[in-house]
Order: structure tokens, then C-alpha cells, then sequence
């Protein structure tokens, strides 16, 4: 948070509204009646709250309502009668920044913003609190020894231990690919009411939606839930149905990972078909992994192209109809193709360029911003 | 009981430092009273009539054998040889010197303990059943959510400066030992039908000049969602509660003026926008938070009450408290032997509290809301040698819950705020009550006295209240009948004319003999009192 020597002024609620322009400045004090702000709020650049008394403490409440309620990505500011002591608590509720009405130079100021090193509450500063803190702890506690116990077990156990544990908190992401027989066929037998979360970024093959239907109804498995990309990000972000040729990142993003991040809200774990032979950036998985605050389930971790093959046989598992076209991995239509004999079995996926991954297996803080 | 990480002591740490640096700057004149008064007022520090007060939060009243012992010793080495425990479960020291404080509080850092938030328009300590862990009738131990909530308030960006003070409190059984219907937000810890554990949500009660009952907000709200809930709550009262008048800002008058329907509305719009979001409370921390509070195991050692003393006998009637594991006890020091300061303790006695609960306790004690400790975990077969280390210490008052159980504010002799003396009443009353014996005579029988009207000590929800006023410069006392503080929580009625100083032991002598000479088998003063109605007490008041 800025501290500001000078106080910029601002226009008040009524003038605000008379006044036919954008990128104003408004200021907010006492009652605010927010249907107004929200109306007003698209034509504003910075929201100026005045306290009239350091006491009055109005001010936390109007700043948290107009970053949480009216989603305010502007400028918020502070002025009046604030004292130093209260820095922390405006840079948290999320102020930008502060014009005290007195001594703005006093080095109070600035060092009432790094007065504690740790956060309770979570707030609109974001900044990781000690519940999150300690809740990715434990998580982490459980899957260091979850790896420890169970690591180089066999699939059937490894789901079995999970699905126990995690029971009603956890699903199973599957592609309905190629692959996708080995593990929805063991969910099958240890939980089939687990649900299977299927990404559909309705670029999908015709061939991988009518696979899907036939195995799932052919392995028992009664709870496919299909999630879509948001209506209004896809109108945004896609709207010639393009974006895939233009930025495959961004539509991975939009298809992918972001309605995946949105439908782990209600799960701890997540079951995965990862194996270490896919590729070099899944040589190094263990089969539980913390991955932003989910826990990930890789049960065939272990798992050879070999023991992949047998187990459709052994368990006389419908095949994708694409396998034999030579598709080994499969994905969307615009980003998949067929691999060559001897080349790696995820070479058919954005061929020709250097990703890999789409990125629903990546942490939030490593995706590029 | 809950232990610090790493992440509470820092926090502790960095209070402490940075209040060093305040008062450092306050004592080199830098800065003046006016400025230094809103960084004290948030750390516990008052100015009285005589001194500095220090206010050490006990949070839910919980103490370990070790904390006791630090308190002890900071009434030895920094006040004068006492600490007095309070009504919402504290401790205050009324001489410590200003220069000292940042000292007792390190000291205080050392055990886990801290003032913050003990005075300022915050959220203030929240408080419990001190019989929680113990009782047989909760339904889940209270004090996991008591401390969830401690964090949760701890330093609140939001929610530092309320229109006014802001209290909680938190019961898990239907009897309510917590008076949670007279706080601003009243918690009862319930579960479903399912069996999952929840709340049912009280707020707007408060004491003072306008004393009000909680209304209920919400018959069940899961518990996850607890500090969506009560943000949503102090979110509504910091944008609405009135700022214009001190005596108006408290959140019952909100829920008054705004009406209990369209203020329940308010909340749970603001609460379904806050649910679900980054309030909800993640199971592995609830898990961590409640499994530093467990039960005790059975316990084998038998016990004979009739094998002992009568004096033992008469003291454990009103001293021992069923407990919910086999074997064992909860005990009850009463803190208000006749004749004396009610809640205050020597550096000598809470040293000798510490080592009971170290040597026969689990190294647990709890502060009352009557000004009382209790040693919640006592394996019956140990209780005749408490008994004796009660009694070598002068803290074997056999007296808990009886009329001379009285629960008083400081008063004049402390307070800038008094209009009358209380613990000079307090102490008239208790002798008056015990050399008649009406005290035992009387039974469960409640009796508090406040020096104004800010209530401190609680005298709307006593069966037999005191209210000190002045009147052209001399200190009267207006009596009220017929409050309560449990599960049927009431305000009492005033009786009539005030009473000076000096007929106030008669009078409450009259009230008390009119209440068993009227009484029907077992019946509490309340049910008496609504059955014959005020008049008969009022007679026998003023017929002198």
C-alpha cells in the first residue's frame, strides 16, 4: 500500500452520477447505498474512502464490499483521520493506498505495514493465512506418508486405501482416451458411484463422446459428471471458435484447466490415469501428490505400455475405436495426431510444438500469468 | 488444551514488540496520552483512578498449570501481591506500572498468553462453560470452536474498530453456564439430524443501561461455516451499528432499531455471499484445534463420601461437580470467602491453585464468570487431598453458588466510571448473609452488584441485583428481582425506591427470608418470585 503525502480529491456519490464520463474518482463516507456504487462503479477509476475518525470503522466494511460484492479491480484509497497503527488492517481489507489527513511522513506509516509476519484471516490482500498454512501442512503430512506406505503397491490397493480415506471428498478425472479403460475399469470394481469427472472442451473427438458412453455404461460406472467450459469466459475468450489455432495455451486454459480448477472446489482427492511412461515430465511422480490443495491419486504410476495392453485383454475392455487408427494418446481434434511406430505415445499431442501438458496437472503458481 | 505453533507465537512476539516500541515512545513524551490511548485501549491497558489496569486475556478461560503460575507471578512482581479475575473469564492487575507492562507481557508471551484485545472496540475474549470438557451434557467439547474463533478475531483487519465493544460466547448443552443470551453474539453448539455438529446463532443481548435479550438468528448453522456466519453478522453491525451515541452502539440496539427479522435477513444475505468461500473451515483444522482438547481416561481409584470429614462433606456439596468421565470430579474454589474481595486472589493462593492442578489436575484450570476457579479434571479418589491443599491455602470457602457467591465490580474503590462503592456491599451483605446462615439456608441463589450502569458486575441477571447510583453526591443502590443468566435467561425488575448503603444488608436479609418463607419444595427464586409476584418482597424491603 502507497502512503500518499497529498490528498487527490474526489468527486462525491451525487456529482459522481451527474457527471457523464468515465475513469472517475468518487469519494464513499458513512452509509453507502450500494446499489448506486454498483451502478456507478464501471465509470470509476479509483474509489476514495474517507474515514471521518480514525475510530470509525466503517471504512474496512465499505473497501471489503467493494472488492468482494462489486468485484472493484480499481484504484481504492483511504483519507481522513487514520492513524499509523491502522496501516495493516487498510492494506489487508484491500486499500492501494492511503492519504492520512496528518503526519503522513511519520516512518510509523511504513512500518505498521510489516508490523506481523502472519495473517489469520484470509483477506483481499491474499496473503496465505495460518489456516491455509496448516491445512496444506497436514495434506502434505498425509501424502509423505501415504507415499511412503503405499508407494510401489499395487493399483487395485493404492484405490482402494484412497477411496476409503477420501470417501464422498474424491473423483476420478478421466479423458475416456486411450488408456482410460485400465483405471475406470479398477474404480469400477473397488467404487464405482465415484464420480468421474470428464473435461469436455467440446473440441473432443466424435469417437471419444461415444466411447465414452459405451464404456461407462459397459463398466457399471454410474456417476459421469461432464463439465463444460463457463458460457460467458468461452463468449469471451473464443468467440470465432478459433482460439485453439491462435494460442493453444489459452485454450487449454479456458477449456481445461480453469473448469477443472472450478469443479475440485468440492473434492480433496483426485484420482488420475497418469503413468511415469508417458513421458520425461512424468518420470519423477510418486502416487499421491499434493497439487494445489487437491490431493492427487496416481494408481498406475508404475504401469508399463505392457501391463496397459493385458489388462484390456485380461478384462476384455472395449477399446477407443481410435486406438487402432494409431492414436495412442487422444485429446482434443484440433491438437491431436497419430504417432508414428517407436515414437513417445504422447508425441500425437500438439505436435509440432513444444508443449506437453495442457496444464490441468500443473500447480496454479506455475502457469505462466 | 491448545498449545502454540509456530505461527500464534509469532504473532504474540510482534504484539509484544511493537507495543514496547508504543510505550517506549508514550514515556520519552513523543507521544502524548490522546495519541498513545488507542494503542493501549487495544492491548489491555486502562487508565483507572489510581494507576494503569492491565487486563491479561484468558482465553475461554482456560489456564494451564504453568500460566496460572506465570500470573501468579507477575501479581508478586509487578502489582501488589493480588490479580482479580473477572466476569468474562479474565484476570486484571490494578497497579502494574506503565514501563513494566511490555515486561509481564513478554512474560506472558513466554506461556502462551497475551491481552490482546482485552479493551477497544474489537472483538473481545470469547467465552465458555468453564465446566466444558468435563460436563456431562455437552454435546461436544465447546472449546476447539472457542479458539477457531480466537484466531479468527485475533488482530481482524475488518473488525478492529466496531461501533463498540463486541463479545461472544459459546455453549454446547442446554443448560447454559455461559450466559450466552446477554452477549452479542450467543453461540449453542447443537448437531442435526444427521449428526453433524452446528450452531444455533443468538446476537443483540447485551447488559448496560439497556439491558436485552439475544434474539436467534439461525436455529442451525453447520459448523464449517461458523466464521462465515459471524463474519457476516459483524460485517452488517460495523456498516450499520450507530456511531453517534456511545450508549446506542452496541449491537442489541441494532438489532432493536433495525427489527429482529429484517436484521436476521441482512445476515443471511451477507451470509450467502460469504459461504463456501475462504471462511469455511477446512476439516483437517478443525481436527488439529480439537485434538488438543480430550477428555481425561477412566478413572479406577474408588472414593467414599461418607468416609469423610463433615467439613469435607459440607464443602463438597457445593464445591464438587459430576463429571462426564467415570472416577472423576470437577472442583469448585470459590474465590468469595465471606468478608472478602470477591474474585480477587494473592500471588500465594493462585501459586498454590497452579500447584493443585500440576500435582491432581491434568495441570488444568478454568476462570468463571463468577469470579471463580474451578479444576475441571480431579480423579475422585484425589479429592480429600485437594481439599486439604484448598484449605492450607485459604481457598476452601465453602460457599459456590450460594447468595454470598456474590459476583462485583471493582467500584469506586477502582473504577473512574463507578457512581458507588461495590466490594465494601459486596463484603457487608456476605457477612450479614453467613452469620445468619440464611446464605445455606437459602440454597442455589444468585446476587450481584455493579457500581453503575455500564453492569460490569452483571446485576440485571442475578436473581437479587444491586445497582450503585448517586444521587446529589451520595452513593444509593437500586434493587432488582428476578434475572438470570442460564437457559432462562431474564432481566430483573427494579423494586422500588433506591437504598443507601447502610440498609442495604437488612434489605437483602428481607429479600432472602421472604423467599423461603415462601418457597415451595425445591423451587428456585425465580419460579417463587413469578408465582407471588414483587409485592411481598417489596413490603418486606420497605417496612423498615
Amino acid at each position: 500500500m502507497r502512503i500518499d503525502l497529498e490528498h487527490r480529491p474526489a468527486l462525491d456519490l451525487d456529482t459522481a452520477e451527474g457527471v457523464n464520463e468515465a475513469n472517475i474518482h468518487v469519494r464513499l463516507e458513512g452509509s453507502v447505498d450500494w446499489e448506486r456504487v454498483r451502478a456507478l462503479a464501471p465509470r470509476v477509476e479509483r474509489f476514495d474512502i474517507h474515514f471521518p475518525k480514525f475510530a470509525d470503522g466503517r471504512g474496512f466494511s465499505i473497501a471489503a464490499r467493494l472488492r468482494e460484492d462489486i468485484k472493484f479491480q480499481g484504484e481504492v484509497s483511504a483519507s481522513g483521520h487514520l492513524i499509523p497503527d491502522q496501516a495493516r488492517m487498510l492494506t489487508r481489507v484491500g486499500f492501494d493506498s492511503v492519504a492520512p489527513n496528518s503526519n503522513p511522513e511519520d516512518p510509523a506509516w511504513k512500518k505498521g505495514l510489516t508490523t506481523f509476519s502472519e495473517v489469520y484471516q484470509p483477506s483481499n490482500d491474499r496473503r496465505s493465512t495460518a489456516l491455509e498454512k496448516r491445512t496444506l501442512a497436514a495434506k502434505q503430512a498425509l501424502v509423505d506418508s501415504l507415499n511412503k506406505r503405499l508407494r510401489g503397491a499395487p493399483a487395485d490397493e493404492i484405490l482402494r486405501e484412497a477411496t476409503r480415506l477420501f470417501k464422498g471428498r474424491i473423483a476420478t478425472l478421466s479423458s475416456f482416451g486411450a488408456e482410460a479403460g485400465v483405471s475406470l475399469h479398477l474404480v469400477s470394481q473397488v467404487a464405482p458411484d465415484t464420480p468421474v469427472l470428464f473435461l469436455d472442451t467440446e473440441r473432443h473427438f466424435d469417437k471419444t463422446l461415444k466411447y465414452r458412453d459405451q464404456l461407462s455404461e459397459h463398466l457399471g460406472l454410474t456417476n459421469i459428471v461432464n463439465i463444460l467450459p463457463d458460457a460467458d469466459e468461452a463468449a469471451e475468450d473464443d468467440s470465432d471458435n478459433r482460439l485453439w489455432q491462435r494460442d493453444t495455451d489459452a485454450c487449454c486454459d479456458l477449456r481445461k484447466v480453469r473448469p477443472l480448477d472450478r469443479a475440485l472446489k468440492g473434492y480433496d482427492a483426485l484420482i488420475t490415469g497418469r503413468k511415469r511412461f508417458h513421458s520425461a515430465t512424468r518420470m519423477s511422480l510418486p502416487p499421491f501428490e499434493l497439487l494445489d490443495g487437491v490431493i492427487r491419486v496416481n494408481p498406475l504410476i508404475d504401469w508399463d505400455r505392457d501391463q496397459v495392453l493385458s489388462y484390456f485383454e485380461e478384462h476384455d475392455i472395449p477399446e477407443h475405436p481410435m486406438k487402432a487408427e494409431g492414436y495412442p494418446s487422444i485429446g482434443c481434434w484440433p491438437c491431436t495426431q497419430p504417432v508414428a511406430e517407436g515414437e513417445d505415445i504422447r508425441a500425437g499431442r500438439w505436435a509440432g510444438s513444444e508443449k506437453t501438458e495442457c496444464g490441468i496437472h500443473f500447480s496454479a503458481k506455475s502457469k505462466v500469468a | 488444551m491448545y498449545q502454540y505453533d509456530e505461527i500464534d507465537e509469532t504473532l504474540v512476539r510482534e504484539r509484544v514488540a511493537e507495543f514496547r516500541d508504543q510505550v517506549k515512545r508514550r514515556i520519552t513524551g513523543e507521544l502524548s496520552e490522546d495519541a498513545f490511548k488507542p494503542l493501549r485501549l487495544q492491548n489491555g491497558v486502562y487508565l483507572q483512578l489510581h494507576a494503569y489496569m492491565l487486563r491479561v486475556a484468558i482465553p475461554y478461560g482456560t489456564l494451564s498449570a504453568d500460566q496460572m503460575q506465570a500470573l501468579g507471578e507477575i501479581a508478586r512482581d509487578y502489582d501488589r501481591g493480588y490479580g482479580h479475575f473477572t466476569t468474562r473469564q479474565n484476570i486484571q492487575y490494578n497497579w502494574p506500572r506503565l514501563v513494566d507492562i511490555p515486561d509481564i507481557l513478554d512474560k506472558l508471551a513466554g506461556v502462551g498468553m497475551h491481552a490482546i484485545q482485552t479493551s477497544g472496540n474489537c472483538v473481545r475474549n470469547t467465552t465458555t462453560d468453564p465446566y466444558a470438557g468435563a460436563a456431562a451434557d455437552e454435546v461436544a467439547d465447546p472449546r476447539p470452536w472457542c479458539e477457531l474463533i480466537r484466531q479468527w478475531s485475533t488482530f481482524h483487519p475488518e473488525f478492529s474498530f466496531l461501533p463498540r465493544k463486541f463479545k461472544i460466547a459459546v455453549v454446547a448443552s442446554k443448560a447454559d453456564r455461559a450466559a450466552i443470551q446477554v452477549h452479542d453474539i450467543g453461540l449453542r453448539l447443537k448437531t442435526n439430524a444427521a449428526g453433524a455438529l452446528g450452531f444455533e446463532v443468538f446476537a443483540g443481548g447485551g447488559q448496560g443501561r439497556t439491558p436485552r435479550l439475544a434474539v436467534k438468528l439461525n436455529d442451525y448453522v453447520i459448523a464449517e461455516d461458523l466464521l462465515a456466519y459471524i463474519t457476516a453478522i459483524l460485517r452488517v453491525y460495523n456498516l450499520a451499528g450507530r456511531r453517534d451515541n456511545k450508549y446506542k452502539a452496541r449491537i442489541k440496539i441494532l438489532v432493536e432499531e433495525t427489527g429482529p427479522e429484517a436484521f436476521t435477513a441482512e445476515v443471511e444475505a451477507e451470509f450467502a455471499k460469504l459461504q463456501g468461500g475462504d471462511l469455511t473451515l477446512p476439516a483437517e483444522e478443525i481436527a488439529r484445534v480439537s485434538n488438543f482438547f480430550t477428555p481425561p481416561p477412566v478413572e479406577t481409584r474408588g472414593f467414599d463420601l461418607k468416609a469423610q470429614s463433615q467439613a469435607f462433606q459440607i464443602w463438597a456439596e457445593r464445591s464438587v461437580k459430576a463429571h462426564k468421565t467415570e472416577g472423576w470430579a470437577s472442583v469448585l474454589i470459590s474465590l468469595k470467602p465471606v468478608g472478602k474481595v470477591p474474585g480477587d486472589a494473592t500471588a500465594e493462593q493462585i501459586f498454590a491453585m497452579a500447584e493443585i492442578a500440576r500435582q491432581y489436575g491434568l495441570n488444568e484450570l478454568r476462570v468463571t464468570k463468577e469470579q471463580n476457579i474451578v479444576l475441571p479434571h480431579i480423579p475422585q479418589a484425589d479429592l480429600p487431598a485437594v481439599y486439604e491443599a484448598l484449605r492450607a491455602a485459604n481457598l476452601h470457602a465453602d460457599n459456590g453458588g450460594l447468595v454470598t457467591d456474590i459476583i462485583s465490580c471493582p467500584g469506586l474503590d477502582y473504577c473512574n466510571l463507578a457512581n458507588a462503592r461495590s466490594i465494601p456491599i459486596a463484603q457487608a451483605i456476605s457477612n450479614r448473609l453467613s452469620e445468619t446462615g440464611l446464605d445455606r439456608e437459602a440454597g442455589e441463589l444468585t446476587l450481584n452488584i455493579s457500581g453503575c450502569i455500564n453492569a460490569c458486575g452483571h446485576h440485571h441477571i442475578a436473581n437479587i441485583g444491586l445497582l450503585g447510583v448517586d444521587k446529589r453526591g451520595e452513593e444509593f443502590y437500586q434493587l432488582t428481582l428476578g434475572g438470570a443468566a442460564n437457559e432462562n435467561a431474564a432481566i430483573g425488575r427494579i423494586v422500588g425506591p433506591g437504598l443507601s448503603g447502610e440498609q442495604v444488608p437488612q434489605a437483602i436479609e428481607d429479600v432472602v427470608r421472604t423467599f423461603i418463607a415462601h418457597r415451595q419444595d425445591g423451587e428456585s427464586f425465580n419460579t417463587t418470585l413469578a408465582r407471588i409476584g414483587l409485592d411481598p418482597f417489596k413490603e418486606a424491603v420497605y417496612a423498615h
